[in-house]
Order: C-alpha cells, then sequence, then structure tokens
C-alpha cells in the first residue's frame, strides 16, 4: 500500500478551483461566480489511472504569495511549512484562460517553491468566443512543467490532470527566477547568513512578517536579526520582484498566447457600462430586486397554502385514527403542528436561493458589489464588506466567515458586527406570514403592497448594517483603509445543474437544521402547554362549566356560533330548504357549536394555566406595550434559539389550546385580543416585523461570531445591543400605530 | 400506558437534543478536529 499523493489545488479567485476540485473528487462544494467563495480549506480524495489514490486540498483564491488577509495567509502558510500533513508532493495551479497573465504571477512563485508544479489552464471552453488561441507545448517548454487544458464546464481535460498528478514525480521542480536578481546585494548577505535555508522561502517569510502577520517569525530571529532592511525598502523590493516576473511572464506570453481582440470586445464591454452606470447602474439592480420580492409573493402562496392545508388535515386524521392518548395528542398538536410550521416556508426559502443562486452564477452579482463600493465608502465601509453584506441575505453564518478576506481587522470586526443587520432567510418566513394577514392586498403601478413590504424591511435591514457600520466606525476610529479591487467576472449563462444543486442543498440544509430545533421546541413546548401544577388546570374542566352555567359563553364563542350559523343559513337558503327544516337543522348545529365552544373554552382555559400559560403570563407585561399577547410573547422568547422557530411555536400554542385542527394562517387570523379585535393588526404586525428585523435572535449566528473573534465580548455586545434596539423600535411604532 | 412511554421518551429525547444543541458547550464533543474542516458544507450550523 502506498502514501497518498498530497495535491494542492492552487489559484487566483474565481478561477474554478472549486468546480476542478468537485470534479476531481466527486465532491459538491460551493463554487460561484465571484471571488471569495472559498475561505476555508477543503480536502477530498481522487482515485488517478494504476490505482493510485490523490488527497486533494482546495484552498481559497490568492493572488499572490504576498498575502494580505487570512484566508490568503492560509495557503502561503502550507506551503512555507514542510512538516505540515498537508504539504503537497505536487501543486496544481489553477488558472483562467482569459487572465493568463496575472494568474502565471502565482504560478511563478509557486514554482520558485521548489515544489513540482502543474499549470491547469481552465475555462477552455471560453477560448473561441474569446478568440484566444494558446500554443501548450511551447508554453510547457517556457514554463519548464505540464500543462492540462481544462474546462469543468464541458468536462474535457480533466483525465489528463489526473494522468499529470499521477506522474508528478516527472514534473521539474526547478525555480523560474533566480531571487538574486531581486537585489543581489542584499540575497548574497541572507545566504551568508542562513546557508542552509531556501532563499525563496526565507524571501517570503520576510516579506510575509511585514505584510500581514508572523509566520514562523521565530525560526528566524533565533538564528539573527534579518531586518537590515525597513518596511518600505522590503516593499520596494517585493514590488521589483513583482515587476521581474510580469517581465518574464510577458516574454513567455508574447510567443503562445494571442488574442483576437475583434472577438474579444462586445457585449460585456456595454453591459458593464449599463449595469455599473451611476444611476442606471442602481436603478437596475432596484428593477430586479423589487421583481424577486413580488415573485417570491405571488409563486409561493399557492404551494404554502395548499402544505398549510396538508398539514392541518394530517393532524385531524391522526386524532381520528389512532387510539386516543397522550401520544396521540402529541402527535397531532405537537409534532404534526411543529413540522408544518417550517415544511410551509419551503416554497419562498428555495425561491429565494433560486434567485440568489442565479445572480452569483451569471454574474450580476459582482456588478453588485461594484454598486454598493461605491454606495458604502461614505459609511465608512470598504468594498470588501460587501460580499459579507450581500451573502448575509442568505445567512449570516457564511456571511461572517466571508469576512475573512478583510485584511483590516476593525473593519473586518466591524462588518462582522453589522452583518446580522441583513435579512437572511430565517427572517422570511416570519416576515411572509405577518405580511399576509396585516399587510392588505391591492397595488400600486403592479407593485402589490404586500411586496413592497417585504422589499422595504430588506432594504431596512441593508440600511441598519450601514448605519450602524458608520456609527462603529466612530467609535473604534478606523485609520487606515484597506484598498480594494472588484474583480469583474465575465458573464456566463448559469449552469442549470449549479443553480438547481445550490437550490436543493441550501433549501435542505434551511429545513433539516432548523427543523430539528423546531420540532425539538414544539415537543417540549407540546408538554409544557398539556400539563400545569395548579389547582386552576386541574379543575379547568369544572370551572369553565360553572362559569359559562352562571355567566353565559364568551363573546368569542358566540361571535363564533353566530357566524357560523349565518353562513350555514345563506347557504341554506340559496339551496332553497324549507323554512321548518330549515330551523330544525340550525338548532341542532347551535347545539353543535355550542358544545364545540365549551370544550375550546376549556382547552384555552387549560393552556392558559398550563406551565408555559404561567410563564408567558409572567413575560407578559414586558410584551404587552409592543402588542404582543402571552402567546406571541412565548413564540418571540423561543425565536431566540433561531428565528424560523416563530411560527412553529405558535403552530403548537394554538393547536394545543384549541379543539379543532385548522391551518396555521386561519388560527392566527382569529385569534383576538382583550377587546376583541384581531390580534394581528397593523400595529402590532409592523411592530413583531419590525422586532425580528433588528433583534439579534440566532445562536448558531453568536457562535460564529465568538469564534471569529476569539471572544464572547462582541457576540454577547451584540446580543444586548441589537435586542434592546429592536424592542425601542418595536415599542415606538406600536405606539404610533395603534 | 404505551401512549405514555412513547410520549416521554419522545420528550426526553427532545429536551436532551436542545439541551445539547445550546446549553452544552461545544468544544467537548469536538476536540480531535478544531476548526478548519469541522466545517463540511458551506454552512457550518446555519439554518
Ligand atoms: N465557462 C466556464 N466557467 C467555469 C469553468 N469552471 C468554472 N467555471 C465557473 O467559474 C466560476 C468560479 O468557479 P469556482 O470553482 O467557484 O472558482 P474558485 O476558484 O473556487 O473561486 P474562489 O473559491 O472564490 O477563489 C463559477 O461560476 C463556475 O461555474 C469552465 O471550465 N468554463
Ligand atoms: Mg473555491
Amino acid at each position: 500500500m502506498s502514501k497518498n499523493i498530497n495535491v494542492a489545488l492552487i489559484g487566483n479567485p474565481n478561477t474554478g478551483k472549486t468546480s476542478v476540485f468537485n470534479q476531481l473528487t466527486g465532491l459538491k462544494q460551493k463554487v460561484g461566480n465571484y471571488p471569495g467563495i472559498t475561505v476555508e480549506k477543503k480536502e477530498g480524495i481522487c482515485k488517478l489511472p494504476r490505482g493510485v489514490k490523490a488527497h486533494i486540498l482546495d484552498l481559497p483564491g490568492t493572488y499572490s504569495l504576498n498575502t494580505t488577509s487570512l484566508d490568503e495567509s492560509l495557503v502561503v502558510e502550507l506551503l512555507l511549512n514542510k512538516n505540515d500533513k498537508d504539504y503537497p508532493d505536487v501543486a496544481v495551479v489553477i488558472s483562467d484562460v482569459e487572465n493568463l497573465k496575472r494568474n502565471l504571477l502565482l504560478f511563478t512563485q509557486i514554482k520558485d517553491l521548489k515544489i513540482p508544479t502543474i499549470l491547469v489552464v481552465n475555462m477552455a471552453d471560453r477560448m473561441d468566443r474569446k478568440g484566444i488561441s494558446l500554443d501548450v507545448g511551447a508554453m510547457e517548454k517556457k514554463l519548464d512543467t505540464k500543462i492540462a487544458l481544462v474546462s469543468t464546464r464541458k468536462n474535457t481535460g480533466i483525465d489528463h490532470i489526473k494522468e499529470l498528478i499521477a506522474d508528478y514525480k516527472s514534473i521539474s521542480s526547478k525555480p523560474i527566477l533566480d531571487p538574486t536578481r531581486i537585489s543581489p546585494e542584499y540575497f548574497d548577505r541572507l545566504k551568508k547568513t542562513f546557508p542552509q535555508e531556501d532563499l525563496y522561502k526565507l524571501w517570503l517569510v520576510i516579506t510575509q512578517d511585514v505584510n500581514f502577520m508572523p509566520i514562523e517569525k521565530k525560526r528566524i530571529q533565533d538564528a539573527t536579526d534579518f531586518s537590515t532592511k525597513s518596511k518600505d525598502e522590503l516593499k520596494k523590493l517585493q514590488h521589483k520582484e513583482t515587476v521581474l516576473r510580469y517581465q518574464l511572464i510577458n516574454n513567455i506570453l508574447k510567443e503562445t498566447y494571442k488574442v483576437d481582440f475583434m472577438a474579444a470586445k462586445g457585449l460585456r464591454a456595454s453591459l458593464d457600462k449599463i449595469l455599473t452606470h451611476k444611476v442606471f447602474g442602481y436603478l437596475i439592480f432596484f428593477v430586479i430586486l423589487l421583481t424577486i420580492f413580488q415573485a417570491i409573493f405571488d409563486w409561493s402562496g399557492y404551494p404554502m397554502d395548499f402544505i398549510d392545508e396538508q398539514f392541518a388535515m394530517a393532524a385531524e386524521w391522526v386524532k381520528n385514527t389512532l387510539p386516543p392518548g397522550v401520544f396521540t395528542d402529541l402527535l397531532a398538536e405537537g409534532i404534526i403542528a411543529g413540522i408544518g410550521g417550517i415544511v410551509i416556508f419551503i416554497p419562498q426559502i428555495a425561491f429565494l436561493f433560486l434567485f440568489i443562486s442565479l445572480l452569483e452564477e451569471s454574474g450580476y452579482m459582482s456588478r453588485v458589489v461594484f454598486l454598493m463600493d461605491r454606495l458604502m465608502r461614505p459609511f465608512g465601509l470598504s468594498g470588501k464588506s460587501v460580499v459579507p453584506l450581500i451573502s448575509g441575505n442568505a445567512c449570516a453564518i457564511p456571511a461572517i466567515m466571508a469576512t475573512r478576506t478583510i485584511e483590516n481587522w476593525k473593519e473586518r470586526l466591524i462588518t462582522i458586527l453589522v452583518t446580522p443587520f441583513t435579512t437572511c432567510s430565517a427572517r422570511l418566513p416570519v416576515y411572509l406570514i405577518l405580511i399576509a394577514l396585516v399587510i392588505p392586498e391591492g397595488s400600486v403601478l403592479g407593485l402589490s403592497y404586500q411586496a413592497l413590504t417585504l422589499m422595504l424591511l430588506y432594504l431596512i435591514g441593508f440600511g441598519m448594517a450601514l448605519l450602524s457600520a458608520m456609527v462603529l466606525n466612530k467609535i473604534l476610529k478606523i485609520k487606515s483603509r484597506s484598498v480594494f479591487m472588484v474583480e469583474m467576472p465575465t458573464y456566463r449563462l448559469p449552469l442549470v445543474k449549479n443553480v438547481v444543486y445550490t437550490v436543493i442543498e441550501k433549501t435542505k440544509s434551511f429545513v433539516l437544521g432548523a427543523g430539528k430545533i423546531i420540532l425539538a421546541i414544539s415537543i417540549v413546548l407540546w408538554f409544557l402547554g398539556s400539563n400545569g401544577y395548579s389547582e386552576d388546570f386541574q379543575d379547568a374542566d369544572r370551572i369553565v362549566t360553572e362559569r359559562i352555567e352562571n355567566e353565559g359563553l364568551s363573546t368569542y364563542s358566540k361571535n363564533y356560533i353566530q357566524n357560523n350559523v349565518a353562513s350555514y343559513r345563506e347557504s341554506a337558503e340559496a339551496e332553497g330548504l324549507a323554512p321548518n327544516a330549515l330551523q330544525d337543522s340550525i338548532e341542532v348545529l347551535t347545539q353543535e357549536l355550542s358544545e364545540r365552544a365549551v370544550a375550546q373554552e376549556i382547552a384555552s382555559y387549560k393552556l392558559e394555566h398550563s406551565y408555559i400559560g404561567q410563564a408567558g403570563k409572567a413575560f407578559e407585561p414586558l410584551v404587552k406595550p409592543l402588542g404582543y399577547d402571552w402567546k406571541i410573547g412565548i413564540a418571540v422568547l423561543t425565536s431566540f434559539a433561531a428565528r424560523e422557530v416563530f411560527v412553529g411555536t405558535l403552530a403548537t400554542i394554538y393547536s394545543v389550546g384549541s379543539d379543532e385542527e385548522e391551518t396555521i394562517k386561519n388560527r392566527m387570523a382569529a385569534e383576538l385580543d382583550d377587546d376583541g379585535n384581531p390580534l394581528f393588526n397593523l400595529a402590532s404586525g409592523i411592530s413583531l416585523m419590525l422586532f425580528y428585523a433588528f433583534a439579534m435572535q440566532c445562536m448558531s449566528t453568536l457562535a460564529i461570531v465568538k469564534r471569529e473573534t476569539n471572544s464572547w465580548k462582541w457576540p454577547m455586545l451584540q446580543l444586548g445591543f441589537m435586542s434592546v434596539f429592536a424592542y425601542i423600535i418595536a415599542l415606538i411604532a406600536y405606539q404610533i400605530l395603534i | 400506558m404505551i401512549q405514555q412511554i412513547l410520549a416521554y421518551g419522545t420528550l426526553i429525547i427532545a429536551a436532551g437534543y436542545l439541551v445539547w444543541k445550546f446549553l452544552l458547550p461545544k468544544s467537548l464533543f469536538s476536540k480531535g478536529k478544531s476548526n478548519s474542516n469541522s466545517c463540511g458544507s458551506d454552512n457550518c450550523g446555519c439554518n
């Protein structure tokens, strides 16, 4: 048994490293058409010809080995550390045929580390369209390497990579650039001081230290003081290195790489001009956003109602079919209601991810990043914060991980702190159900009020993130600002496979991840809601029956009976039922309805005196000023684990507290406040939505912030500030609107 | 009786899961394989 070959995939951002990785290993890591998708190393196994196996490492994209940020330094650290268990036997540099010149800079640097290096020229499928021609044979000679021309899109060349990897021993590991050319005098001295060290590696370690963080600094310091040169001088030398390398590359490309510019121009340039235009750019983006929100509303309504009804029916069926008992009740009222509370949102979540991945894959997202960069400067954020802030609209966790590309620590911290304000997909369910309940239908200019409200909520979230960034910027006093270069990837027709995969994967992880928590919370809540210690709870039957005998049914029940009878009478009269028969059947119906109403009143009395009811009542004074009753209060409280729990919690509480199985939407609409008006009205609905917009209700995000900032201080600050702020805004909103 | 057992069994599993997920420190469980590749899919722990 031989050892696996260690292979590292290295390359500039957005050149298709992860796509190659996925093809080689059969895994499915996230691919996207903008730089900075991969921020951690990912590994996989690839079977090579002749039974050899390779251990493949996918790395974050890096422009050169002179790193400036955390994700890039990962690559350098690996390449400089021979003892790392992942230290590559062979490096595979992935380049993009359209940006070969810039890509080759990194290639020459890696080759100078004396690691056998293979060059993969990816996106070969675009050569024709761009008028590019490449003399692979000549280039292999000049670069002293082996080249694989690959298109992961068309699935060509992958086998060639595998062969080259299997044959890695035959690949030259001779360096390309003699480092002493950078500064003969300085490098001679280095050579004398560290005769046993590799000169170029040493140089990288030294400059690394200048640029970013100490990498094995000790090793050098132990020997002697290397900094006979100041930081500025070292930077100059580094610059000289880059120039030398580009000279070399230009010479090679001159003979091997040809672009027919007539073919290369055209569509992309003019598209970019419009899409990133100072006025039209924003206008177009705005229209696209509107379309997306409108579509989420229009398209997801039907499947949503359908799912809602199915779950109500399932609960009813379980109750009627299984033998009566605690478990049957738990199943019908706790488990099914809880699952229903999450499954109902599959359609919208899927649509949301569909649009996001279409925007990412087509390359439009990078134009948005460019637009936003311009917009964000006044707020003290650089464009590097844009990617996290935009991907925060899907989920704050990958967004916070994406801040690793920001080299300036304070700027990174600010971005981490404000990202949870952006509207993550977990807020969507809460917004949608509330909007459907409290925002009237109807439209202006073909745009429904409901879609507009949803968009407004997204804008509020984003605006709040910017605003707090500005405030934090003032407080934390950032001096240096990092430079930002947006890479404009070419437009590509989104690959159906990628899009479908992303949608399924994201939706699945949303449903499964959130589903488990929601289900568990529902079950626990159900127990707390159907048990109680007080006498009121134990004797609920007697107490309520006596009360009804003395005072009659509650107004709510009376209305319920009246409404039902009225609608029955209408339909019966329409059918032409004889007056006598009508009278009789109404009597029977009324009898039936009042029995149901009594059962209903007992159930809700019990709920109010159960554990959860008493806890809720104790908590109620706090949420009353926001327009919520104790049930909503409980739902808000459980949402601090994760926002999406809100609807599931309400579904469970309502179904314990009622005698019939109903859809969640109808139940919420039927809830009344103390005065007999709908509990979910414009004022309380808006107040709730604003609360969810601003509150930090996500344990997973807190955990990630702790991990990324390495202290509990920041996540706790976030939690405290955002919750208090949310409370105040919700309070103001309710008090104004009521 | 069976109903009781099933119901309380479910309760214990659910409550146990929540405690494990939110209350216990994560570090207890993920000792061996810290940071980098403990996070296989793209949205580690995200719902
Ligand atoms: N036309 C074409 N597009 C490709 C090819 N390979 C990858 N892409 C696209 O290029 C984009 C970037 O691919 P990724 O695999 O995410 O690139 P990456 O190098 O891992 O990017 P980072 O992780 O962000 O550094 C995606 O939109 C891919 O669909 C190819 O052979 N041809
Ligand atoms: Mg990648």
